[in-house]
């Protein structure tokens, strides 16, 4: 079979074909874009935080009438207010390990500052966010030390939420001490969290995530310093792991035991903005705008496909109406069946392939727009390939039983006059 | 009624002219009942559709009804075609969708006339073509006699002055043709001016006057036998 | 002569019902994707005070000078100063107070003792502010009213508290005068607010983005605040550590954590408080160049990106997708028109004007709109109710469907369908008068 009469029927259908190309281009361009910000979504909602988050939930707790924290003795009566409500929760029967914590990854409370090498240096080596650990922490969170030690009990300190004390010795995940210390070997290194004192690295976690999932923490989402103190405000953050199957109980524990030690104190219990929170469900909470991006897209991509496939349908449908007799008259001089159902579909093959060429065009257009405006990265040649095997692949069925409709016209269409 | 001094119509493609009028000249008087024969290809349909404003011309001029129509703008060639002339083609051209009584009501409906006036002319003019049974009917449930003669009675309902046909029984079997010819003869008994293009002589014989195209032009009349010439004439002075 | 093309465009639409209705399956999801995006991206771009918006303004002061400028010379903002004030000059800016009314402000999180034995304190969400806030923000009360410049001097114990928690914790009613226990001390109520959730949240977004879930439960007078040393909830920002611990340490540093809004009733006003804005940031920072900004609410708001961008793409995705379905709808359009060309050639020859085949045909399109339009409008309804199912809540919260939205979707369907419909009937209307019925 020829090109040619087909190249030639479509010229007559110019505006026809033009629209239908351009459908076709511009579902392309969006489906490839909207495909991509899913799979990116997606490849952000899965990435794992570096604890062992099942059995893991947390407390968060407001202190009513808690002392300034203004001087060295209301300071220590936090303190121990503190450690009494730590001691609370290990004491539980449900609960394999507690301890306090000023943040936890995807929770969005970030403490944060830069990192020098050098005493009192210009600019920061790297960004680091801050979290204050004991001896328990790389245990209770299941953090794997990779290099180096954990704290012990005698590394750690206490201080105000608003005090500068920074302890001597610290730990650093692996891509904030392969930012550091590029030559590896970061362990007994010495560093400069508040630009004047000296810490040293004691031990090497290998992953743990920031607690912001915001896009200006992207620069430095895996690069966190466990600082060995406990911090006293009016306000505590507990991390507790359940024993395994126990979480439901030891989160009904919590915050009965709580309540019980100290009744002046908030523990929010509405839905929205629950004091005790499984760490699923922190998960959840943080990534709610990627995963409903990823929906979102979903849906539009859905809708789209189905609209230019029913599009497709439609106006070939038309023209094999219109091409009834022609179609009659073609198989009276012996075209066979699948002559026909070729020709209409050899004619999408090649209306869909413009569009697509025009399609990857907007498409890269498209992405250039995305990126320099909404900060999106740049998209990858695969995902457009892809996309145009997609809509080549939906021109192909959407035509098809339009396509075998033409085929089964009866030769004798050719005689009929009307 | 109609008058056409030295038109032509040229139709351009890419690479040839071609003339399917040339230096046509016509004079259709106000009542007169005239048949156009000429071979195929003459001419005949392209000088209809010209009278009747269907298409625009190359050159000369076309009075119709006293009025040169080769400046009007679109609206006011449709304004004419509604008011002042009727059709009859040759594939009845009636629109599948509406059912007769729609199809009759189309060019009352661009004159903007009221229901009533409405429906009084198509009764009226289903009436006069014997079809008032078959108002509600689709065109597809219509013999090939019974779609010409709703298209008939279309042209009738707006009582026009001039009415256009083209091989108006040119899918029709004789029995059937007769009965549309005499529809139209009956029209032109009430005062309307008919202008007929077929190629059956015996269709060209019930005219008053026969005009013979050959090649885009109208060629002498003298050249035509007698008869159809007298008998014209005879029409014209009896009226 | 409407009434015929109604007529006939029922009869044209009744006639091919698959490709009516996959007409107006299009419209409708096309329209409802875009409608329900739309109604998202209202909520958050929109003007929270639309009638004062312009008299609004938030001053920023270079407070760090070079050593604090942070961020990426790229950026066109690289350079500006931060977006809250430290303490020390929220308070001056206060004492001049050059503008017609304004008000420091900041974030509170204090905890609330109901009165009832048995029932858990509550953390109630809120802001320390001066007294021209209230009339500044034009924030409405149910009972009682704000409090007097006399009060602020004074560092008088009293609260405005939301219709919300007078109803947890008073079971509502007018509780003016009744006292309330925060943080442990007994504040006197003098307002209640009444239903007031500007949205965007324009005068704290250094804090809350420009949402604020929980809303005002507590409204203390500042100096209250910071006598009784309530601390701030929400961001610190410092450039260095702060010299002395605690809250008092703060208030001592350069950190920033106070929002400031200074209403300016005229170019004349803004224009004079820019200059004392200078004459301020010289005289109090001497070692750099006066660095000093002045931003409408309206642009304060772009400027802090309120707007998720999240919410942007989505709905140039949507729009997008809302261009495909008027090509679709057009293509089909165009086949049906001309499929019809011998009619409209019959017509065209029996007088029909050019005008009279526009108007049949836009007309078959603008019904096909309106049907697409009712069908959007029931997708619109559920999109904005599922939107909270796939958006972040706080943002999610704001989409609602109300008469605006209606009408603006119903109007969108039929526009997008006239303007699909506009080259298919152009063709249309160019089928020249027919003496045959074209029959293939």
């Amino acid at each position: 079979m020829t090109l040619h009469p087909i190249l030639a029927a479509l010229r007559r259908h110019k505006a026809g074909v033009v629209l239908i190309a351009l459908q076709i281009a511009l579902t392309l361009a969006i489906v490839c874009n909207a495909i991509f910000i899913i799979g990116s979504r997606v490849q952000r909602i899965q990435r794992p935080t570096g604890m062992d988050e099942k059995n893991l939930f947390m407390v968060t707790q407001l202190w009513v009438g808690a002392p300034t924290g203004d001087d060295k003795a209301s300071i220590d009566k936090l303190d121990a207010m503190l450690r009494t409500d730590v001691q609370t929760l290990r004491s539980l029967p449900d609960v394999e390990s507690a301890i306090a914590i000023n943040s936890l990854p995807l929770t969005n409370s970030t403490w944060s500052g830069g990192i020098g090498l050098k005493p009192a240096q210009e600019h920061a080596t790297a960004h680091a966010a801050h979290y204050f650990a004991d001896e328990q922490t790389i245990h209770t969170l299941g953090l794997r030390l990779i290099a180096g030690r954990d704290f012990n009990a005698g590394d750690v300190h206490h201080m105000g939420v608003r005090g500068q004390n920074v302890p001597p010795i610290v730990i650093v995940t692996k891509a904030l001490a392969d930012k550091l210390f590029p030559g590896g070997n970061a362990v007994g290194k010495t560093i400069y969290i508040d630009r004047n004192t000296p810490s040293t690295i004691v031990g090497v976690v290998a992953r743990m995530q920031v607690p912001s999932v915001d896009s200006w923490a992207n620069d430095f989402t895996w690069n966190s310093v466990l600082i060995p103190t406990r911090l006293d405000g009016n306000f505590s953050r507990y991390a507790v792991r359940a024993r395994p199957g126990r979480m439901d109980a030891a989160m009904k524990e919590a915050r009965a035991a709580l309540f019980a030690a100290n009744p002046m104190r908030v523990i929010g219990d509405d839905a929205d903005s629950s004091g005790v929170k499984s760490f699923a469900d922190i998960r959840a909470r943080a990534y709610r705008a990627d995963l409903g991006m990823a929906i979102l897209m979903g849906v539009i991509c859905l809708i789209l496909l189905a609209v230019t496939g029913a599009g497709i349908v439609g106006l070939t449908s038309f023209w094999v109406g219109q091409r009834h007799k022609q179609i009659g008259v073609r198989r009276a001089l012996g075209a066979r069946k699948i002559d026909i159902l070729r020709y209409f579909q050899t004619e999408n093959l090649l209306i869909a392939g413009g569009g697509a060429m025009l399609g990857v065009v907007l498409a890269l257009g498209l992405n250039l727009l995305l990126m320099r405006h909404f900060a999106m990265a740049r998209l990858p040649i695969g995902y457009v390939l892809a996309g145009v095997a997609a809509v080549l692949a939906l021109g192909q069925g959407a035509v098809f039983l339009p396509a075998r409709r033409a085929s089964n016209v009866p030769p004798v269409v050719a005689t009929r006059s009307v | 009624m109609l008058k056409m001094n030295h038109l032509s119509k040229v139709y351009r493609t890419e690479v040839v002219e071609t003339y399917a009028l040339r230096d046509f000249n016509i004079d259709v008087k106000e009542g007169e009942f005239v048949a156009v024969t000429g071979p195929s290809g003459s001419g005949k349909t392209t000088f209809l559709t010209i009278a009747g404003l269907l298409e625009t011309f190359s050159g000369g001029e076309y009075y119709l009804d006293g009025i040169e129509v080769s400046n009007l703008n679109d609206n006011a060639r449709s304004k004419i075609r509604n008011e002042k002339i009727g059709f009859i083609f040759q594939a009845f051209n009636l629109i599948p969708d509406l059912n007769v009584y729609d199809n009759i009501e189309v060019p009352l409906r661009y004159r903007g006339m009221k229901t009533a006036e409405r429906k009084q002319r198509i009764m009226d003019a289903l009436e006069r073509v014997g079809l008032s049974s078959r108002a509600r009917h689709y065109p597809a449930e219509l013999s090939g006699g019974q779609q010409q003669r709703v298209a008939i009675a279309r042209a009738l309902a707006g009582s026009p002055r001039l009415l256009l046909a083209d091989e108006p029984t040119g899918n029709l079997d004789t029995q059937m043709a007769r009965g549309v010819l005499e529809l139209i003869e009956d029209i032109h008994r009430g005062g309307a001016t008919i202008v007929m293009v077929t190629h059956d002589p015996e269709l060209a014989a019930r005219a008053q006057r026969n005009v013979h195209i050959i090649d885009g032009q109208v060629v002498d009349l003298a050249e035509e036998p007698r008869f159809h010439a007298h008998a014209a004439e005879a029409a014209h002075e009896y009226r | 002569m409407f009434s015929y093309y109604l007529e006939l465009a029922l009869r044209s639409l009744r006639r091919s019902p698959g490709l009516t209705a996959l007409m107006i399956l299009t419209i409708g999801f096309g329209v409802a994707a875009s409608m329900t995006t739309w109604s998202v991206f209202r909520a958050v771009s929109g003007d929270p005070i639309p009638w004062k918006s312009s008299k609004l303004f938030v001053p920023q002061i270079d407070m760090w000078g070079p050593a604090g400028k942070g961020g990426n010379p790229a950026d066109p903002h690289y350079g500006d100063p931060p977006n809250a004030l430290d303490y020390a000059d929220a308070v001056a800016l206060m004492r001049d107070h050059r503008a017609t009314l304004q008000s420091a402000l900041y974030m509170i999180s204090p905890s609330v003792v109901p009165q009832q034995a048995g029932k858990h304190p509550i953390n109630a969400g809120g802001h320390a502010v001066y007294s021209e806030f209230f009339p500044m923000v034009d924030a409405p009360f149910k009972y009682g009213s704000g409090w007097s410049a006399a009060d602020d001097a004074r560092r008088a114990e009293i609260v405005v508290i939301s219709d919300k928690l007078n109803n947890k914790v008073f079971g509502g009613g007018n509780s003016v005068s009744k006292t309330l226990d925060i943080e442990g001390r007994d504040y006197r109520v003098v307002g209640v607010l009444g239903d007031w959730h500007p949205e965007p949240m324009f005068y704290d977004v250094s804090n809350t983005g420009g949402f604020y879930m929980s809303g005002e439960d507590v409204l203390l007078p500042f100096n209250t605040a910071i006598a009784a040393g309530m601390p701030n909830e929400g961001s610190t920002n410092c450039n260095e550590d702060p010299k002395e611990s605690g809250f008092v340490g703060l208030q001592h540093s350069s950190c920033i954590w106070i929002s400031y809004m200074a209403q300016l009733d005229n170019a004349t006003a803004v224009q004079h408080y820019r200059n004392y804005l200078d004459g301020f940031a010289r005289q109090r920072y001497p070692q750099w160049a006066p660095n000093t900004r002045l931003r409408d609410l309206m642009s304060w708001l772009d400027y802090e990106h309120v707007v998720p961008s999240d919410t942007r793409v989505s709905l140039l995705v949507a729009l997008g997708l809302l261009i495909v379905c008027l090509v679709n709808t057009a293509g089909l359009l165009l086949a049906k028109f001309l499929r019809r060309s011998g009619e409209i050639g019959v017509r065209r020859a029996l007088g029909a004007p050019r005008a009279a085949i526009y108007a049949q045909f836009l007309t078959e399109a603008g019904m096909i709109g309106l049907a697409g339009g009712v069908l959007g409008l029931l997708l619109t309804g559920v999109g904005v109710a599922s939107v909270g199912l796939v958006m972040p809540k706080d943002i999610a919260s704001l989409a609602r469907l109300d008469i605006s939205l209606l009408l603006t979707t119903l109007t969108v369907a039929v526009i997008a369908s006239l303007l699909a419909a506009l080259y298919p009937t152009f063709r249309a209307s160019r089928v020249q008068p027919a003496w045959q019925l074209k029959s293939n």
